[in-house]
């Protein structure tokens, strides 16, 4: 059922999965027939439509569908088996990374760093404006490019279609596509969540679009897309934060950043979803245990959290 | 830049065409829009001399449509599950969007892991390698030691099953 086969004898579903299937490849080129097979009917633009919408949100699936993770949550593997074709995403990535630094060397990178509970609102030189929470690292490398190192920020940029602000976390590149966003980097899990406009990761490689209300997640190399309640992004700055599915060691990291208070916990196993408003939680730590339903004991100059 | 003015006529080598293919793809009175909206893309494009092929073009104005068309899709869902969910209700409380938008893609993920798991191993895989890694499917072929008709055929199925669960989804 390729498009050379004759197509006036199966149903216009049928052929628009056909042509969906031809044109994936990377060399198609029959463009006009394309585009004769779809004027050729009235019938065939809504056929394809539904074919190409279906594939497309199946693809955000698949490609933001994290490997099952081990039971020790270690990251290990990133450029080892079927991960492999990142490899060439993130070199890439790297590459490009590299390159900004070099040419934008002259005008030279500014470094920001926040300690543990601290917060730091950056203005940018065109109007936009980086928040920073606690325990965050980013160096702006010039009017239109930074690069999170650590941490976490909120991203209010102004948009410029010709001229895009980018982002490098991590490995990913970034690019606002008019945008209030909020990038998390926690060892090379990258978590961003967008409250207007939309972000593309990595425009060379997935180009994964991550729209007003969406959360992309990358764990093990792959980014799963969720949705989030829009209003929620970038809460941390007014003092609340949200965990989603998160676990105890992610949720006691985090509450470290927030607060500058330490909290620890070796479980990686029980995962949690919530919201908590900080002041409580600054105030006293022990309040933790009714909010999340965990333990919180005192030890040494700090916090654990325990399952209950 | 030289490359812009570059990319910028080799636009306007094939704006006719493209116009066309938005006006098929259903753009109506918007393909204007679309072409214009297709230009500013094309410009902020990455790599200019990618961006100057009609692959890159017609591919780019296809995505274009395909997002116009899921957001009109979501509202039309989206204004159904409200009028299915409140019948008679003053319109005065607001819908929970986040709840709906949680289960559709839920549902979303549901779907595509029952359809790959109905088709079976060897064309889920070769669907990704085809769709997600945009391997051709000749080097496919090679890849999994089958023939190029096998190839085809896995992936048909997948691409029918993946369809048609997304279609029982919404008439659901």
């Amino acid at each position: 059922m390729t498009p050379d086969q004759p197509l006036h004898e199966q149903a216009p579903h049928e052929q628009a999965l056909a042509w969906a299937m031809a044109m994936r490849e990377p060399d198609f080129a029959d463009w006009d027939g394309l585009t004769a097979w779809l004027e050729a009917d009235a019938g065939h633009a809504a056929a394809y439509d539904e074919v190409q919408c279906a594939l497309d949100d199946a693809d955000a699936v698949l490609a933001g569908l994290s490997e099952p993770l081990a039971a020790n949550d270690n990251p290990a593997g990133w450029f080892s088996g079927r991960r492999a074709w990142l490899g060439g995403a993130i070199a890439a990535a790297l590459v490009l990374a590299l390159t900004s630094i070099l040419w934008l060397a002259p005008q030279g990178a500014a470094f920001h760093t926040t300690a543990p509970g601290e917060t730091l609102l950056i203005a940018l030189d065109d109007g936009s404006t980086v928040q920073m929470a606690g325990g965050s690292r980013l160096a702006v490398l010039g009017p239109r490019a930074a690069r999170l190192e650590a941490g976490q920020a909120l991203f209010t940029i102004r948009h410029d279609e010709a001229d895009p602000f980018v982002l490098t976390a991590g490995a990913d590149r970034l690019v606002d596509a008019g945008t209030v966003f909020d990038v998390r980097l926690a060892g090379d899990v990258v978590d961003l969540a967008v409250a207007e406009g939309a972000v593309i990761v990595n425009p060379e490689a997935q180009a994964l679009r991550v729209d007003a209300g969406e959360r992309a997640v990358r764990r093990d190399g792959r980014y799963r897309v969720t949705a989030v309640d829009d209003a929620a992004v970038g809460e941390w700055s007014r003092g609340r934060i949200t965990f989603e599915n998160a676990s105890l060691a992610e949720i006691a990291a985090e509450l470290t950043r927030a607060t500058g208070q330490n909290f620890t916990s070796a479980d990686t196993i029980t995962r949690l979803s919530g919201s908590i408003a900080l002041a409580e939680v600054r105030a006293d730590p022990r309040t933790l245990g009714s909010l999340l339903g965990v333990r919180v004991s005192a030890s040494g100059d700090g916090w654990v959290i325990v399952a209950e | 830049m030289a490359s812009t003015a570059l990319l910028q006529q080799a636009y306007l080598a094939h704006r006719d065409r493209l116009l066309r293919f938005v006006r098929a793809r259903g753009a109506g009175d918007a393909a204007e829009d679309v072409v214009q909206e297709l230009w500013l893309r094309i410009a902020a494009a990455p790599d200019p001399q990618a961006a100057a092929g009609l692959a890159y073009m017609m591919r780019t104005a296809d995505r274009l449509m395909i997002d116009r068309y899921r957001a009109a899709r979501q509202a039309r869902l989206r204004d159904e599950a409200w009028a299915e969910a409140q019948p008679g209700l003053a319109d005065n409380i607001a819908p929970a969007p986040d709840a709906l938008r949680t289960i559709a893609a839920r549902q979303q993920v549901e779907a595509v892991e029952q359809a790959l798991a109905e088709v079976g191993e060897r064309a889920a895989a070769i669907f990704r390698r085809h769709r997600i890694d945009g391997t051709p499917q000749r080097d496919i072929a090679a890849e999994f030691g089958v023939s190029l008709s096998t190839v085809e055929s896995d992936l048909r199925r997948a691409y029918a099953r993946i369809v048609d669960i997304r279609r029982a989804i919404d008439e659901a």
